[in-house]
């Protein structure tokens, strides 16, 4: 295990430094920025002047060889926005969007193998075919819909919730994350239910059938196991687009996440915080990739185990 | 098991008929294969009779109500902010649509599943390389991308179907590699290359195959996830540009009247839901019929215990083929 | 073997870790939510978060529109109704020689910090903005490159010495927000000292911005004891906020946003217009910028579109600004002239099949994609092949300010102009001269002209700016003018205020009050 760990941190230590190289060329051939942040009238010499502050004056190379070794020193820059420190903004704005990504992830999953596994049962009937259509529609709403409906029916209308904001307690998450395990929710019960659907007609279930194991039994120790490697899958895939920021939700509910940061950063030309928030988000994708990894391991040794059985 | 992840191969040319027979036989399905036919078709020909209607302006009669035909037919489904029918928009966005998803969608597809499944029947450095570039896409700010793209080239139609494809490749890419993985382990595929069948033709002949479903599965939900990352591209002015039109962009459009005339938002995204529901329901119905394991659950008549004693003789029937 | 050891271990890491996650997440996150409340306060809901309080930087409007009389005050200020200059940490001020401007300052009256407010502050203040290599906002939009030559003869005398003679400079200055001393010269701050009735209480970044009022304050006490700013992207759910008892105060709405009753219009000084990039062809030729004047509806999209919130345009400053014409002429609705001038022009060999693009910012203003399709499908009428391009900020102001990029053929630039000083000299040294810093197209006599109304003061100054504006539209023809714009904000009906035309760069909280 720790063997994998090292040859895994170690494989992944390139690919960060791609995409950060990445972010920083393409970043750097979106403009400079000098006519967001100077005045409309600023001279040539003004222009000049910010473009040598900013070090944005120097080969790209260079700049990147600066960057590099400011992060060696933990030095990520500075905000051209705000004058902040582009480490503190990135840092405070994460857990946010983090909170948010887990409990998302969390409601998704556990409710997708519920209904996926209930639905996969009996193929085909009433029970699948409702579910299954719920589920793709689900998938397949724009997810601003129902954060703008919900925030009138439940907010407005209701008054049972905050419109937006984080301020409210509990009671502010509902929105927001309701909004954003619709589509996860979605997705993740149509892969269940396909895993399911053949796992339940593979040859070792149906022996554990012969064998006298209930039902209930036959779908959460023999079959569910055998679905989980394709959900994992996906569940991992959407577990990191929301980290990477859930960006509707975030914009709309005013939740100060990561998300609304990065393209803040981007409309704005804030390299440096962009960078930073690029840099903590890959670094938290490929942990996650590795945690994703372990599970396949796990779940492939009793798969293996089963077979030889 | 190896019997039946081989069976397949038997006589094609009948199944296909027998394919035919299975669908028309679920009406489900059948409604969706309908509903996917007609949008083709609308998008095919649509364009060629309602293409002067949808461009035509008439800011006086903005935002009209739908389902009223006192405006004529065309303004049944109302008339957008600048008093244009939304019926024939949405006829002549179906054509953009269609042609700037489907390409997206296939691209990704066919260059994550090839790269994939490659990766994962070699393992090894070959699949470490593959996966972590699939990381650097995953984890890189797509938007930042499509702002380079669309910003500092041109918001022309390729250049979206190149950042979209780019930005889903992983996805494919990664399911491919998972099952292909673990494909190559099983005992048909170890045959196969004992019998020194070259690793090109293993792929596609074995491993693809039994990859596909899956494959097309998530292909069928990734159409309207594609669909609305270009209508959320339009947020920023990078989507399609205006005058043509797609859904996305009058999803796009449409969402600040969501309180004031909510129709122009709606119909076009319940075009997008409708169309993706009905690929779904289609491909999951494709993936029950070419899987013959599977195929007799829609052979079953109607009624709750016929099809409970067919099941029973079926599971009779397999049982005995568990080592 | 079908049952294998341990079926739940996976489940059970991610359970545990997810958990983990959450509850330190909930930690770090909650502790900054449950502190600080509005109970009491004054709530307003912004679109954007301010990017930093530095008081040189209040000519931005996110920036200006919390600082501005709130926090800091600057030496007069601009009453946005009458058009008139007001004391505020100046009683008086006169112009002593050609080029000198001497002010009397108010007695008695501290920053936050407890420092004075004196004459060596006030000159500090501007050295800081001005003079310094901070590159502040408000040193370009105000001043240009001209630096002031800043005396405090004794604590409530300061002499402001121009190298040219400058009749506007009280009105310039009333850009300069006064800072404490203590103030750092070398870097921009975050949050200012300044003398204002509120001061800044604590910053959530991302979050929430409270003000508190300053005890000390020289003009006696606000109506609320404290304010909260919070911000929100989206227009429907800063509207629902109000509607729903979250906010007292929202910004920046469209009128589809929802705030029913409590949506107050009010004009503010933005002017939307189409400025045409003369300098490519066939837009250097004046037919087919006349063309394209002729096809802009702007009678039908006041009413339509801007729901009769703006008034059709005919010149680029509104009513209220030193220099307006009153007799304003708006160029008619005429297609069937435009097709035939865009003919003529064509007969003459003027390329006009050219593809021009038709350039506008993302959000620049409600309803800016739906405008922008009804003018391109009036072009296109006319005979002229336009594309409509939607950008960014950053890119859009690449294409609007000067240098402006090479080989970018023919464009026409939707642009809203707001005139927040009140002098149309500042809209016309932008925008008008040849050589101005947002202008493409102009005539040496037209620039003369220009130059000469500017040194004038008084009736003279006004009737001189009022003759350029049918100039222009007669022999430059740089600009389409649309319309002079309106803006919505919402208003919870325990709160009295009425905004002005100033309203969106300077909210001044001071004149917010409860409902008694």
């Amino acid at each position: 295990m720790t063997g994998f760990l090292r040859r895994r941190a170690i494989t992944s230590l390139l690919p960060l430094v791609a995409v950060l190289l990445g972010v920083f060329f393409l970043a750097r051939l979106t403009g400079d920025p000098a006519n967001l942040y100077l005045p409309v009238s600023a001279t040539p010499e003004q222009r000049q002047q910010f473009i040598e502050q900013n070090g944005l004056d120097d080969s790209v190379w260079a700049q990147m060889g600066d960057y590099l070794w400011g992060i060696l020193h933990l030095d990520f820059g500075e905000s051209l926005r705000t004058g902040e420190s582009a480490a503190t903004m990135a840092l405070r704005a994460f857990p946010a969007t983090l909170q948010l990504a887990f409990s998302t992830m969390l409601i998704a999953v556990v409710g997708a193998v519920i209904i996926g596994s209930w639905a996969a049962y009996r193929p085909n009937s009433i029970a699948d075919r409702i579910s299954s259509f719920l589920s793709m529609t689900a998938a397949s709403v724009p997810d601003f819909w129902f954060a703008i409906i919900g925030v009138w029916i439940f907010a407005v209308g209701l008054g049972w919730l905050p419109t937006s904001g984080v301020t409210g307690g509990m009671a502010s998450w509902v929105l927001p994350v309701a909004t954003l395990v619709i589509r996860p929710l979605g997705v993740l019960t149509q892969v269940v239910r396909g895993a399911m659907v053949s796992a339940l007609s593979a040859p070792y279930v149906r022996l554990a059938r012969s064998k006298g194991a209930g039902d209930l039994r036959v779908v959460t120790h023999h079959a569910l196991r055998n679905a989980a490697a394709p959900a994992l899958t996906v569940a991992g895939d959407l577990m990191v687009g929301l980290v990477n920021g859930a960006v509707v939700v975030e914009t709309i509910f005013g939740w100060p996440g990561i998300g609304k940061l990065m393209i803040d950063s981007i409309l704005g030309r804030d390299f440096a915080v962009l960078q930073a928030c690029v840099l903590l988000t890959a670094v938290s994708i490929f942990v996650l990739n590795i945690l994703i990894d372990i599970g396949y391991a796990l779940l492939d040794a009793r798969v293996r185990e089963k077979v030889s059985a | 098991m190896t019997a039946v992840l081989e069976a397949p191969s038997e006589s094609r040319v009948s199944s296909q008929v027998a394919l035919w027979r299975l669908l028309l036989r679920d009406w489900v399905a059948t409604g969706a294969a309908l509903v996917l036919a007609f949008v083709a078709l609308v998008a095919a020909f649509g364009p060629m009779f309602v293409g002067d209607e949808a461009a035509q302006q008439n800011l006086l009669d903005a935002n009209a109500e739908p389902f009223r035909l006192s405006d004529g037919w065309l303004n049944v489904l109302g008339t957008d902010a600048l008093g244009r029918s939304v019926l024939a928009r949405l006829i002549v966005a179906s054509r953009t649509t269609l042609s700037v998803a489907v390409p997206a969608v296939l691209l990704s597809l066919v260059i994550g599943s090839l790269i994939g499944m490659w990766a994962g029947y070699h393992r090894g450095r070959r699949e470490t390389v593959v996966m972590r570039i699939a990381d650097i896409i995953l984890s890189f700010p797509s938007l930042l991308m499509a702002v380079v793209v669309l910003y500092i080239f041109s918001p022309s139609s390729a250049n979206l179907i190149l950042v979209l494809a780019i930005t889903r490749i992983p996805i494919y890419l990664r399911t491919a590699r998972a099952e292909s993985a673990e494909l190559q382990s099983r005992l048909f595929v170890d045959a196969a290359r004992t019998f020194g069948t070259r690793s090109s033709a293993i792929i596609f002949r074995h491993v693809l195959p039994i990859v596909l479903p899956t494959l097309l599965t998530v292909a069928t939900l990734d159409f309207c996830f594609v669909m609305l990352s270009e209508s959320s591209l339009s947020f920023l002015g990078i989507g399609i540009q205006p005058p043509s039109v797609s859904w996305g962009l009058m999803v796009a459009q449409g969402r600040t009247y969501l309180q004031t005339a909510w129709w122009l938002s709606f119909f076009p995204g319940l075009a997008i839901v409708v169309t993706t529901v009905s690929a779904t329901i289609l491909a999951s119905w494709a993936r029950l019929a070419t899987d013959p394991a599977q195929r007799w659950r829609l052979t079953l008549p109607r009624g709750r215990r016929g099809r409970r004693a067919i099941r029973r003789a079926a599971e009779k029937a397999l049982t005995p083929e568990v080592q | 073997m079908l049952s294998p050891p341990s079926p739940r271990k996976p489940l059970l890491i991610a359970a545990v870790l997810g958990a983990a996650l959450i509850v330190s997440g909930c930690t770090v996150a909650n502790s900054e939510y449950v502190t600080g409340g509005g109970a009491g306060g004054l709530r307003i809901v912004l679109p954007e978060e301010p990017p930093t309080l530095e008081a040189c930087q209040s000519s931005l409007t996110s920036t200006g529109v919390v600082l501005r009389s709130n926090i800091t005050e600057p030496l007069v200020e601009r009453d946005a109704d009458t058009g008139e200059l007001a004391p505020k940490l100046a009683t008086a001020w006169e112009q002593t020689s050609d080029d000198t401007w001497t002010f009397t300052l108010r007695k008695g009256v501290t920053f936050t910090d407890g420092t004075p407010f004196d004459a060596d502050a006030a000159a500090f203040t501007i050295d800081r903005a001005v003079n310094s290599d901070l590159g502040c906002e408000v040193e370009g939009y105000v001043f240009g490159d001209t630096d002031l030559d800043v005396k405090a003869v004794d604590a409530t005398t300061l002499t402001v010495t121009t190298p040219e003679p400058d009749p506007i400079l009280p009105l310039r200055l009333s850009f300069v927000e006064m800072v404490s001393t203590k103030t750092s010269t070398t870097e921009k701050v975050r949050v200012p000292i300044g003398t204002g009735p509120y001061e800044v209480a604590d910053w959530q970044s991302g979050q929430r911005l409270s003000l508190e009022a300053n005890p000390n304050y020289w003009g006696g006490r606000p109506g609320y004891q404290s304010v909260n700013y919070v911000w929100r992207a989206e227009g429907s759910v800063r509207a629902a906020m109000v509607t729903n008892g979250e906010a007292d105060i929202a910004t920046s709405l469209a009128p589809e946003d929802g705030a029913g009753e409590l949506a107050v219009a009010y004009r503010n000084n933005e002017t939307t217009a189409l400025r045409i990039q003369a300098d490519q062809p066939p837009l250097d030729d004046i037919r087919v910028r006349q063309a394209i004047n002729y096809v802009v509806d702007r009678n039908t999209l006041v009413k339509t579109l801007f729901e009769n919130l703006a008034t059709p345009a005919g010149e680029l400053i509104p009513e209220g600004i030193v220099g307006y014409n009153p007799d304003e002429k708006v160029w008619p609705y005429d297609p069937a002239k435009a097709r035939e001038l865009v003919a003529q022009a064509k007969a003459d060999g003027v390329p006009v099949d050219t593809q021009i693009r038709l350039i506008a910012r993302t959000g620049q203003f409600p309803r800016i994609a739906e405008t922008i399709e009804v003018i391109q499908s009036e072009l296109a009428k006319a005979g002229l092949n336009v594309k409509i391009q939607m950008m960014d900020t950053n890119t859009q102001l690449t294409y609007q300010i000067r240098p402006f990029p090479e080989d970018t053929g023919p464009y026409l630039l939707m642009i809203m102009h707001g005139n927040q000083a009140g002098d149309a000299a500042f809209t016309l040294d932008q925008y008008m001269l040849r050589e101005g810093y947002q202008s493409s197209w102009g005539t040496e006599e037209f620039d003369a002209s220009i130059r000469d109304a500017e040194e004038l003061k008084g009736d003279e100054r006004q009737a001189a700016f009022e003759k350029l504006w049918p100039y222009e539209q007669e022999k430059v023809v740089q600009y389409a003018y649309i319309a002079h714009m309106s803006a919505i904000l919402a208003r919870s009906a325990s709160v009295s205020y009425q905004p002005d035309s100033a309203t969106g760069d300077e909210m001044r909280l001071a004149e917010m009050s409860p409902v008694s």
